[in-house]
């Protein structure tokens, strides 16, 4: 498959440029745009909002939690690309349509330029986070 | 949106692009022509196409001119043309219904992108592309193929395909067709880059922020800088061969389980912050290598690459492991302080020991630990502290490392039988000078238990059967009143070339080794030595059996052919001249425990039993004649002592 790669070279971009000059390239802002479509402008958004959290448990295992724009807090992994977003399931699972939803490309953007919000929590609390989703969802 | 930020920028570029490409579209309709303008202007033939997601994927050959200039015999496929993957977005590819063998013009601004392991460039951005039509017959073609559909193989994109972004490696070359300058030179690095250590990223000295930042997913790039405090084996389930190179550890293929159980090279280590954590290294085929190891290893620096977080354990979990790292805390030499300055360094005297540790792993198929064995040894190293026996007999604690260097007199290994040979618990009685030399107050001998988990190297367990040695023990743990060798706890035969040494040498034994002698303070499981008179002979429990006079053997057969004559299976040969040996408990009376009832096996060419043979071989035997006899310094070990009835049962033995 190509498209990951090419979005992943993408990502690794905008990093690098961001580390050197603190700024993103308008062609780069544009290559997001090509390669995520519609997800690219809300993905930023987020990122502009600091709205991405990576919460962090003592045995270092860690998932974001990324503050929608309607105010709920969806929950992306970090070793596989997943998000509790109904989008996620909609576009990426069912239909294959994108590769990723907003709020999983806001959780990069915010690796690539730092500005995620840092969390500790405990085993326990990672947990539940967790399960909470199942809960809903159940 | 957030006012000012990115969404608004790409907002805004958004829109000039879009009306860039209707302004463009319709001008192509319009003109219905090959615009005149061709700088910057990408001609490619599309080989193949598929879809991923919404875009569209074009493998295309690139053109050098239009196949439009060309004539029908030259536009044939030029395999030296370079290949390029051109993307379309889905509203682009509906526009253009490309087909395989169709000519695309994309024009500028078009973005042209590198891979990192692919050499097939990728190109962004394509809006502005137009279907050339060659000929007459390819536009009816054309409007044919408007019509049917063609079929387009969409890939699915896994999601276990997770981006990485850390790594700072890459220097890759980004053109866009606007500016044909290239920004950055082109490296070498593209066609495949090999994880090299020296190609990794600058080397770390904190072992936690290594942890920290790179979370349990594993480390790949990053090096920390460690000090080797110990080396030492763990016994382990699972089995991995793996062989060293130099000094690099390489992870070869797993072993069968007809393997014999293999064991666990792990090392100590400590970083520039004081922090501590255990190496656990691939298995090694044969433990021999373990003293080398820990020569060649012990007090140098390394380098850790590409290791896994295992465990991170605490105090509470891991008594055996913090009782080590007790033993070389303080710090030897002012460690750093996370949060400060890098120049800035605290005193030691006010640092907690540490309450966790992390345990990491090395993954699979790279190579890990680069020790600078050239180096000097670090000034961070705390080589093991060497004490007598009898210093550490008064130590007050518990769960205390020591390490010490002695003579092994007598080793008794436990009877279960089904245990492996070389699984099984033994007791070693050890002693040095300083316990020989004092008059009372310290047992002269004192038993060393060294239990399954204690790994032994083939090595010893043959010097210790041979016969008397010196050995070394390295961080043995001393508590409840014993001293014992668990895991961690290293037995070698040469003393290390660095440790400290407390006052004379302590492996000089002037003189025979002396035993206390048979008391009432005397226990069970100890050795002794004993003097008194025989006063019985247990007749029921004598026996006697030849033995093979070359090889000891106490099993010997009737040999088949002659049924008179002895048959030694292990030499294989008749036995001419076997060695009788015989099994005889005596009832002593000891003046030094005249109390109790003594009861000694005895047994082959032991001091009283020379009698006793004699006393066979001329078919004699009078249990009349043994009574009375003096029986002098015995050397026993004590099986049991009972004060109800007030019976010790020893049995004679051989020191080494």
């Amino acid at each position: 498959s190509t498209l990951p790669a090419v979005a992943e070279e993408l990502l690794r971009e905008i990093k690098k440029a961001f580390q050197e000059t603190s700024q993103v390239p308008d062609d780069l802002l544009l290559g997001l745009k090509f390669i995520f479509g519609p997800a690219a402008v809300p993905a930023l958004d987020l990122v502009d909002q600091r709205s991405v959290t990576r919460v962090r448990a003592p045995s270092g295992r860690i998932l974001y939690q990324v503050l929608g724009s309607s105010g709920k807090l969806y929950t992306c992994y970090s070793s596989c690309h997943f998000c509790t977003c109904p989008a996620f399931g909609f576009s990426v699972l069912q239909k294959s349509e994108s590769l990723l939803c907003k709020h999983i490309l806001a959780v990069y953007l915010s690796q690539a330029m730092g500005t995620c919000q840092e969390l500790a929590v405990s085993e326990e609390q990672l947990t539940n986070i967790l399960l909470a989703e199942e809960e809903d969802e159940g | 949106l957030y006012r000012g930020g990115l969404a608004e920028r790409l907002c805004r570029l958004q829109n000039r692009e879009r009306s860039a490409i209707s302004f463009w579209r319709h001008q192509c309709i319009s003109d219905d022509k090959i615009p005149s303008d061709k700088s910057g202007v990408l001609i490619v033939k599309i080989l193949e196409i598929f879809e991923e997601c919404t875009i569209q994927v074009a493998i295309c050959q690139q053109l050098e001119q239009s196949p439009a200039t060309l004539s029908p015999e030259d536009a044939l496929i030029n395999a030296e043309e370079p290949i390029l993957k051109v993307l379309f977005t889905r509203e682009t590819a509906a526009h253009l219904k490309s087909r395989p063998q169709d000519v695309i013009h994309i024009y500028p601004p078009w973005q042209k992108l590198l891979l990192q392991n692919a050499d097939v460039p990728v190109i962004m951005n394509t809006y502005f592309s137009q279907k050339v039509l060659l000929s007459e017959h390819s536009e009816a073609r054309e409007k044919t193929y408007g019509l049917t559909k063609m079929l387009i193989r969409k890939n699915i994109i896994s999601l276990a395909q997770t981006f990485r972004l850390d790594d700072l490696d890459d220097k890759l070359q980004r053109e866009s067709s606007d500016n044909q300058v290239p920004c950055a030179p082109q490296t070498h690095n593209n066609g495949g880059s090999k994880q090299h250590p020296s190609a990794l990223s600058a080397v770390n000295d904190s072992l936690l922020e290594m942890v920290e930042s790179q979370g349990a997913v594993g480390w790949r790039e990053v090096q920390v800088r460690v000090v080797i405090q110990r080396v030492y084996c763990l016994p382990a389930r699972e089995g991995h061969r793996s062989h060293t190179q130099g000094n690099k550890l390489l992870c070869a293929t797993p072993v069968t389980n007809s393997d014999p159980p293999n064991v666990r090279l792990c090392l100590l280590v400590q970083d520039a912050y004081g922090m501590f954590s255990e190496v656990q290294l691939q298995f090694l085929s044969s433990t021999d290598d373990i003293e080398q190891y820990c020569r060649r290893w012990e007090g140098k620096s390394c380098c850790l690459a590409g290791m896994k977080i295992l465990q991170r354990t605490t105090r509470g979990r891991a008594l055996g492991l913090f009782s080590l790292i007790d033993s070389l805390w303080p710090p030897v030499v002012p460690v750093k302080v996370p949060g400060q300055s890098q120049d800035c360094e605290m005193m030691t005297t006010n640092l907690p020991p540490p309450s966790f540790c992390y345990i990491l792993t090395v993954q699979s198929g790279e190579i890990h630990v680069e020790v600078d064995e050239e180096e000097q040894i670090s000034n961070l190293y705390q080589p093991p502290a060497v004490r007598g026996l009898k210093e550490i007999l008064q130590i007050d604690g518990c769960n205390e490392r020591c390490s010490f260097w002695a003579q092994v007199l007598y080793r008794r290994l436990q009877s279960k039988h089904s245990v492996p040979v070389d699984q099984r618990e033994m007791l070693l009685f050890v002693t040095d000078s300083t316990l020989q030399n004092e008059v009372h107050g310290v047992p002269k001998v004192v038993a060393v238990s060294v239990t399954a988990s204690c790994v032994l190297s083939m090595e010893i367990i043959e010097a210790l059967s041979a016969g008397s040695r010196l050995v070394f023990f390295k961080d043995a743990l001393w508590g409840n009143g014993r001293i014992i060798c668990v895991e961690r706890t290293v037995l070698l035969l040469q003393k290390p070339l660095l440790c400290s040494a407390a006052g004379a040498d302590l492996s000089e034994l002037t003189g025979p080794v002396r035993l206390d002698e048979l008391d009432s303070t005397t226990l069970a499981n100890s050795v002794c030595a004993l003097r008194g008179t025989v006063v019985g002979v247990n007749e029921s429990t004598a026996f006697f059996w030849p033995t093979c006079n070359r090889c000891g053997n106490g099993k010997l057969e009737l040999c088949p052919q002659d049924r008179e004559l002895l048959y030694c299976n292990q030499c294989s040969e008749v036995v001419t001249t076997p060695v009788l040996k015989m099994q005889l408990e005596v009832f002593l009376s000891c003046p030094s425990r005249s109390q109790s009832t003594v009861k000694v096996k005895v047994w082959h060419e032991m001091a009283l039993f020379v009698l006793l043979t004699m006393l066979l071989f001329l078919q004699t035997y009078e249990v009349q004649s043994v009574l009375g006899k003096e029986v002098g310094l015995l050397n026993c070990y004590v099986h049991s002592v009972t004060s109800h009835p007030n019976c010790v049962v020893l049995e004679e033995i051989v020191l080494l």
